[in-house]
């Protein structure tokens, strides 16, 4: 059974809070992905490779053209197809392998990608397909990278699906090819996948730094760069702390070292950065990005300004996952907007030392936001809900204005730019009827 | 001519969807309803994003969770009974379905003697999603359903019909159906009944279990009916399990009601099991679908189609703009089926379509067709699952005389708009 690579440590950052491993899930009280979907995620994001999933239909059928991962790869954009073998009963039986070697061979054929990923699920897991072995061959046959991704839904969440699929990437790619030419200002960006455009608010701000983005993890990625990952000078962990692990590992291997930022926010922008040339240790570049910052922020205030004269003194909750607890909240409180709680279910303590950090001493911590923001609504007073669908019933009975933040978002609200998108976004649902037109009573319940 | 068989060794952009995802549905359109899914925890947490972005609405769902400890050493009893516990600490539902994923079926896990082992009524139904497809994913499950909670009995309730639609009907197109029935003054109970519980309404209720629906009474009392009217190709199956509890219930069946002829033969149908007339609004509509197919003739007729679907949701559209002298020109199937058949269609994917893209005049597909008909510049017409990006699709209606000249009048408008 080719299944995921014990020696790789499992914990992850919950683990730290004593909790435990999250990777056992709960039966009957989850909604969570699976590791499969972690590893998708992670590395979807390569629009010059084909990505394979070898398994039944469920995997792929219900999740091809979800994300929007922008890229700038000219040609077709792999991102936006869906492969798979879509095994069947005989498969099962008799083994998938001679099936996922045809299917290879049918996209090289066809489709001519720069690699092919091959990810096995639970089911092509289970059965014992040697995943490695076809893909090894081919490789030869084809003369492309074939990677095998060992992320079956099973062994647990979405995180350490990203982190597998991060490392099968690092064993298989990471240091196959060497670039053209070395900057001292080489970086690789980790964990950033360039949802709705996100990476692209900032890297050119980088470039002009000079700071070269050498290779990403995954956002508008190239196989042919992060085969040539190994000679960057830093590793930037964009808010996923999933690929700490990967990073972790890089410096061990190619003495390559880490710093973790994000880019939501004026604030957090800024800090990011500052705390990437200051990694660099470059005292002109210091120099350059402190001006540049100054420039920056300067910019985006002027813009800002119609919107916080608006936002400003208005109250927010904000029931969203993960990073975004924080994050949102920064980029929020950036527009004036007072964020008078924030959930914190499913936070790390990492994530919840920065929420409270934010919002300071009065800001509430929903650890069960379900039950705890209508009532917190009514007792700030808050005039906005931030959370994902299933609370627009809670805003429209308390009749205060809704923005969904979980639904995949069609616009970037990334670094200095994107600031200004959530702030039209804000304004739109704070100025709009619908939610008091909608809370109304009907004449037969007066 | 036989649908002919996908012959490639994988699925590009596929069209195809599960069986779990087709019992996940059938579940929903059942009242106060918790689907469970065991397996892994990522195809439901797939589902539920899937169909909460297809509706619009909070789609019920839970996992057994199944990790590779788990996965590997036991039967699975102890995963679900261990669900079950932590669902009804917050709920309390009336029925579990309980259904399986291509990782159980694979381990061998025995869901009957975990289901007996349970003290709420549960249903257990197996849809390994390497076999068939949505639409038999939902017909098991109704089957089961069936099989599982309908009281045998040899009594007949004069007037009482059961109606089993096929997992593409919209919630208005199904109440619409239930309507024409009663309006023949017959009594009429639908299995799955969805046009309650998906049909786009703000529900008080957030997510935890279906709203609406079939009741699980009225499951139990489905043998008392007179007959049972099956709609599609997948359904037919489903009317020899209810038989089963009550011989001499009289099972109809159409195979679609897309059009004037078969709208025509299933008011036929509910004229002789009734012995009424049809109500003036129904005579009205069928005088409007007369109208309806001589105004948009001219635009829809002569157009080479592109229909790409579940084949029990394209055949009476298909049916339907054949009326108005449209010709299918490219017709793509899910999965095998007798309806795609009768379309001379075939089973494929997205990556077909666009291989018979030339010559396409219209594409009538799901949210997946966007890009195809983009890139080939030919308007579309956005119809099944998904339908991402497109709000109302709950109050589509494309059946019976009302629904087939909304639904001309739909394709006839966007041929005209973008050409
Ligand atoms: S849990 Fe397993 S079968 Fe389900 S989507 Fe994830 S990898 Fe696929």
């Amino acid at each position: 059974m080719q299944l995921a690579d014990k020696s790789i440590d499992q914990t992850c950052a919950h683990v730290a809070s004593k909790k435990p491993a999250c990777s056992r899930p709960t039966p009957g009280a989850t909604t969570g992905g699976c590791a499969f979907e972690g590893a998708q995620i992670a590395l979807f994001p390569y629009a010059d490779a084909a990505h394979l999933v070898h398994g039944p239909l469920t995997c792929l059928g219900a999740s091809w053209e979800t994300r929007e991962t922008k890229t700038s790869v000219e040609g077709r954009d792999f991102t936006q197809m869906g492969f798979t073998t879509g095994m069947e009963l005989n498969d099962v039986i008799f083994g998938g392998e001679p099936r996922l070697a045809k299917a290879i061979a049918y996209i090289v054929e066809a489709y001519a990608p720069e690699a092919v990923f091959v990810y096995t699920t639970c089911v092509s897991a289970l059965v014992g397909d040697d995943v490695n072995a076809t893909c090894k061959e081919a490789a030869l046959t084809h003369g492309i990278p074939v990677v095998p991704v060992h992320a079956p839904g099973f062994v647990g969440s979405k995180n350490l699906g990203s982190r597998l699929g991060a490392m099968d990437v690092l064993k298989n790619l990471i240091g196959t090819k060497e670039p053209q030419f070395s900057t001292p200002y080489d970086i690789n960006l980790i964990g950033e996948y360039n949802v709705t455009g996100d990476m692209w608010q900032y890297t050119a701000l980088l470039e002009e730094l000079g700071i070269r983005v050498l290779s990403t993890l995954s956002g508008d990625g190239r196989v042919a760069k992060i085969r040539t990952a190994h000679r960057a000078k830093l590793n930037v962990i964009v808010c996923a702390k999933s690929l700490n692990a990967v990073c972790e590992r890089m410096e061990k291997e190619y003495g390559i070292p880490y710093i973790s930022v994000s880019f939501y926010g004026k604030r957090d922008t800024s800090d990011a950065l500052l705390q990437i040339a200051h990694a660099l240790g470059d005292e002109a570049l210091m120099e350059r990005t402190k001006a540049l910052v100054a420039r920056e922020e300067a910019l985006v205030e002027a813009k800002l300004l119609p919107f916080k004269t608006k936002l400003t003194g208005k109250k927010a909750v904000l029931n969203t996952g993960g990073n975004k607890s924080w994050s949102i909240a920064s980029a929020l409180q950036d527009l004036g907007v007072e964020v008078v709680g924030t959930s914190v279910r499913k936070a790390t303590e990492e994530d919840k030392e920065k929420a409270r950090k934010y919002l300071g001493e009065n800001g509430v911590l929903m650890e069960n936001p379900g039950a705890e923001q209508a009532n917190l609504i009514k007792e700030r007073g808050a005039h906005l809900l931030l959370a994902g669908g299933r609370s627009l019933y809670t805003a429209i009975k308390q009749r205060v204005a809704f923005v969904d933040v979980n639904q995949e978002k069609k616009v970037s609200y990334g670094a200095y730019n994107g600031l200004v998108n959530l702030a039209h976004d804000v304004i739109k649902a704070i100025e709009n009827p619908v939610f008091d037109v909608v809370g109304r009573r009907a004449p037969w319940e007066q | 001519m036989g649908a002919i068989m996908q012959t490639k060794p994988l699925h590009v952009n596929p069209l195809k969807l599960s069986q779990p995802m087709g019992a996940t549905l059938a579940f929903l359109g059942v009242d106060g309803c918790m689907p469970l899914m065991h397996g892994a925890q990522g195809c439901a947490s797939f589902t539920k994003v899937f169909f909460t972005r297809h509706f619009q609405d909070p789609i019920a769902i839970q996992t057994t969770a199944v990790t590779d400890i788990t996965a590997v050493l036991d039967g699975g009893a102890k995963g679900i009974a261990e669900a079950v516990e932590n669902i009804t600490k917050k709920v309390n539902p009336a029925l579990i379905g309980l259904f399986t994923t291509g990782l159980t079926e694979t381990k061998g896990d025995d869901i009957k003697g975990a289901a007996s082992g349970l003290s709420l009524p549960v249903v257990y139904v197996n849809t390994p999603d390497y076999e068939g497809a949505l639409e038999s994913g939902w017909a098991l499950s109704v089957s089961a359903m069936i099989t599982q909670l309908t009281t045998p009995t040899a009594q007949i309730q004069k007037g009482k019909v059961a109606l089993l639609p096929h997992v593409g009907m919209s919630a208005l197109e199904l109440e619409r159906l239930k309507e024409c029935i009663a309006s023949f003054g017959l009594s009429v109970v639908a299995l799955p009944d969805i046009s309650l519980s998906l049909d786009g309404h703000l529900g008080e209720k957030q997510t935890a279990l279906s709203s609406g629906g079939t009741t699980v009474e009225e499951i139990k009392e489905l043998g008392t009916c007179e007959a049972v009217i099956t709609v599609g190709a997948s359904m037919e199956g489903c009317a020899k399990a209810l038989r089963a509890k009550n011989p001499a219930i009289t099972p109809l069946h159409v195979s679609h009601l897309g059009g004037l002829v078969a709208t025509d033969s299933f008011i036929a149908m509910l004229m002789s099991l009734s012995g009424n007339a049809p109500t003036p609004t129904l005579k009205r509509w069928r005088a409007r679908l007369q109208d309806a197919l001589l105004d948009t003739h001219e635009m829809v007729g002569g157009k080479n189609v592109a229909l790409i679907g579940e084949p029990d949701e394209i055949v009476g559209y298909g049916a339907l703009l054949q009326e108005a002298g449209a010709k299918l020109a490219c017709v793509i199937g899910a999965t095998s089926s007798t309806n795609l058949e009768s379309l001379g269609g075939v089973v494929g994917d997205f990556e077909d379509l666009e291989h018979r893209m030339e010559g396409i005049d219209v594409v009538i597909g799901n949210f997946h067709a966007k890009a195809i008909a983009k890139r080939f510049g030919v308007p579309l017409v956005v119809r099944g699952f998904p339908s991402w990006g497109t709000v109302g699709g709950a109050l589509n209606h494309s059946v019976l005389y009302e629904g087939g000249a909304q639904s001309l009048f739909r394709v006839a408008n966007v041929c005209e708009k973008d050409h």
